[in-house]
């Protein structure tokens, strides 16, 4: 099991001693970063850092217009090392498949990776990798590694997103309210008094929980179930890097060292649905 | 030239009778497993069975909601479930999950699948991918333009469905899991608390809002036979009687006019009012003719009105008597102008002059909701079971 980081600024070399995947979100085709990288760049950072498994993140919703472009990108990526293209549309395999390419995918369809009958449909598809929506148990985790050979990828840190509209809803709101506003907006839900991060680009409008999802405490688990990759998201993490240090030699100490599941309990007690189901029938 | 499809949701059994007199072409239903209304009435395998019955002696069709995003735990007996629905006489499910639409392709091949919204399908390469999989049709993304749906139709030529009218979601379909997050509900398992219409405190200012407007696509459907889209879709299947009578048979009369070559601006004019008066909230067309922007959400908070046009349910006419027997819906009185429409499109207005309890005692108003009252009325329309009564004005 390797750490795979999303990294929230440029400065690579800072990540690389310890990171040992990267998830770089591709300029125009990812939504949600805090900082996207050019074709060229990316190409860049695979050429520096050998030793690094990187992916590369399209998980935009794709128009008829940006199809040429994606199909340009894949043929580049397909030129470079790259370990992956986390997708959430469904033109990228449709390329994938037409164009033959060898190019490894990852189904990345945030909140719709709940199952192992879909994971292994999509591995029959020639999809090697699945990053499991955050919406599903520890124990339906562990289920999709037995009975699914798609390589799975498990998030374990991060401010969880929560939802994409194709909006511009933080321009709206300034519009209405009359002020010059910023890209990001904190927001209180007022019955749970949890907050959210509103955040504008290009592609639309996110949604993140202000609240850090803190998987430490089941690392252990996903190491021995097989997982392929645990996924930190840098934004809003402190000490990061520590984080990362710490967490790779947890994992090559075979998770036994109690004293990092301790250490890590001050990122908050929030395990978003990794011990909790959700619920969907409400009444009789 | 094949007629473009008019498909109505229906929460139950009598919402599917008549939506389906009322002129719809298709229903989708929701079973008591699987579907994205999890809290809705729901049909059971023998109300499907009814239900499908029903429809085909009307030469008419029945889809299923199979469209949840399913957990592994949904997997058990998902294959027993479909085949049941198959023997109902099922004409087509509708399908989020790729597995779920390989499985009934390679099972049931004389079954249609219809690709959920859910998918948020926005292009054609998606389309083509799907298309490959064995899906028979595609319910786009309602993101897209009329632009993007010519082109998706010209690419592949696979019969698509396109969203008319109804409520919108905030978030792309299946990109959202906010009612997870803030009620633990599972929004893409049919629990969905529709939190997109919650008002969040932002810290010294307004209150953040982001609820959409409904849809309302009536002055474009022409435009959508016109490019060659196979299917209207009406949102709601867990909308009431009269609002199904009411949308469905007003679409029904845009198409048929439509092709008719009947459909003048003053008629279509009459006709959106028809649907306004039915409408809860403020509708507009969202990203059918560019980029849903400012004016295409509220800005505070909740916007739904209540509807009291609703007065009553047919439920027979005595042509000797000259007596429509109905179920009261909402409070009227004597001297109030009201509208009588039929399914077959049929109507007249009059005033109230005369109104009977149960017992033929003369009333001056009908004050309660379900029972059962009389009104005198002279005409020679057919008037049958499931005409709607509505208020005109007081």
């Amino acid at each position: 099991m390797k750490v795979l980081v999303e990294v929230a600024s440029k400065n690579i070399s800072d990540y690389v001693n310890d990171a040992q995947a990267l998830l770089l979100g591709l300029e125009k085709f990812s939504v949600l970063n805090t900082v996207t990288f050019s074709l060229d760049e990316v190409q860049e950072i695979i050429k520096m850092y050998p030793n690094v498994d990187v992916f590369v993140k399209m998980d935009k919703n794709i128009f008829n217009e940006e199809l040429g472009e994606v199909k340009d990108i894949l043929c580049r990526l397909e030129q470079m090392a790259v370990c992956g293209v986390f997708f959430y549309d469904l033109s990228l395999l449709e390329l994938k498949q037409e164009l033959n390419l060898s190019l490894d995918l990852v189904w990345s369809q945030t909140h719709m990776v709940t199952n192992f009958r879909t994971c292994q449909y999509y591995f029959d598809e020639g999809v090697r990798y699945a990053l499991l929506s955050k919406e599903i148990t520890l124990d339906e985790i562990l289920e999709i590694c037995k009975k699914s050979s798609i390589q799975t990828i498990v998030e374990v840190v991060s401010l969880p997103s929560v939802g994409f509209s194709r909006r511009k809803l933080l321009r709206n709101y300034y519009h209405d309210a009359l002020d010059k506003g910023e890209s990001i907006l904190s927001v209180k839900e007022k019955i749970t008094g949890k907050h959210y991060l509103v955040k504008e680009e290009g592609a639309g409008t996110g949604f993140l929980l202000d609240e850090v999802l803190n998987g430490t405490s089941v690392i252990s688990s996903l190491f021995h179930a097989g997982v392929s990759y645990i996924l930190f998201r840098e934004e809003g993490i402190d000490n990061f890097l520590e984080l990362i240090s710490d967490t790779r030699k947890y994992i090559a100490d075979d998770c036994s060292d109690q004293h990092y599941v301790e250490k890590y309990k001050k990122l908050g007690d929030s395990t978003g649905f990794f011990f909790k189901k959700t619920i969907y029938r409400v009444k009789k | 030239m094949k007629r473009i499809e008019l498909l109505s949701p229906a929460g139950d059994i009598e919402r599917l009778k008549v939506t389906l007199l009322y002129g719809a072409d298709a229903v989708y239903i929701g079973g008591e497993k699987y579907g994205l209304r999890a809290n809705a009435t729901n049909f059971t395998i023998e109300e499907i069975r009814e239900g499908c019955r029903f429809a085909h002696k009307l030469g008419k069709k029945v889809y299923l909601t199979l469209n949840i995003v399913f957990h592994n735990e949904d997997m058990d007996g998902v294959e027993e479930y479909i085949q049941s629905v198959v023997d109902s006489g099922i004409d087509a499910f509708i399908v989020s999950d790729p597995f779920i639409i390989s499985y009934i392709k390679t099972n049931f091949p004389s079954v249609e699948v219809h690709l959920s919204t859910q998918d948020s399908t926005t292009n054609y390469k998606a389309v083509e991918y799907f298309q490959k999989q064995g899906v028979d049709r595609v319910v786009l993304a309602r993101e897209v333009s009329l632009k993007e749906i010519s082109e998706i139709i010209k690419h592949t030529g696979i019969d698509i469905e396109v969203f008319i009218h109804g409520a919108m979601c905030t978030c792309y379909s299946g990109r959202c899991a906010l009612s997870n997050y803030v009620t633990n509900r599972d929004a893409n398992r049919g629990g969905c608390a529709q939190v997109c219409r919650f008002s969040f405190e932002v810290d010294g200012k307004k209150d953040f809002t982001f609820a959409t407007k409904d849809n309302n696509l009536a002055r474009y459907i022409g435009d959508l036979i016109d490019i060659g889209v196979t299917s209207l879709k009406v949102e709601g299947r867990m909308r009431s009687l009269y609002y199904l009578a009411t949308v469905i048979g007003t679409y029904r009369e845009i198409i048929d006019r439509y092709y008719a070559n009947t459909l003048t601006e003053d008629v279509l004019k009459v006709l959106e009012e028809r649907l306004a008066r039915v409408a809860n909230r403020a509708v507009s067309t969202h990203y059918l003719l560019k980029e849903a922007d400012y004016d295409d959400q509220y800005y505070t908070g909740r916007n739904e009105a209540s509807n009291q046009d609703y007065l009553g349910q047919v439920i027979s006419y005595d042509k000797e008597k000259k007596l429509v027997k109905f179920y009261e819906r909402n409070y009227f009185s004597v001297g109030d102008m009201v509208e009588l429409f039929t399914p077959s499109g049929e109507r007249v207005s009059f005033q109230v002059e005369k109104l009977y309890d149960e017992d033929f005692n003369l009333l001056d108003v009908a004050r309660h909701p379900d029972n059962i009252y009389y009104i005198y009325l002279d005409t020679d329309i057919d008037i049958v079971a499931y005409s709607m009564i509505r208020l005109l004005h007081h």
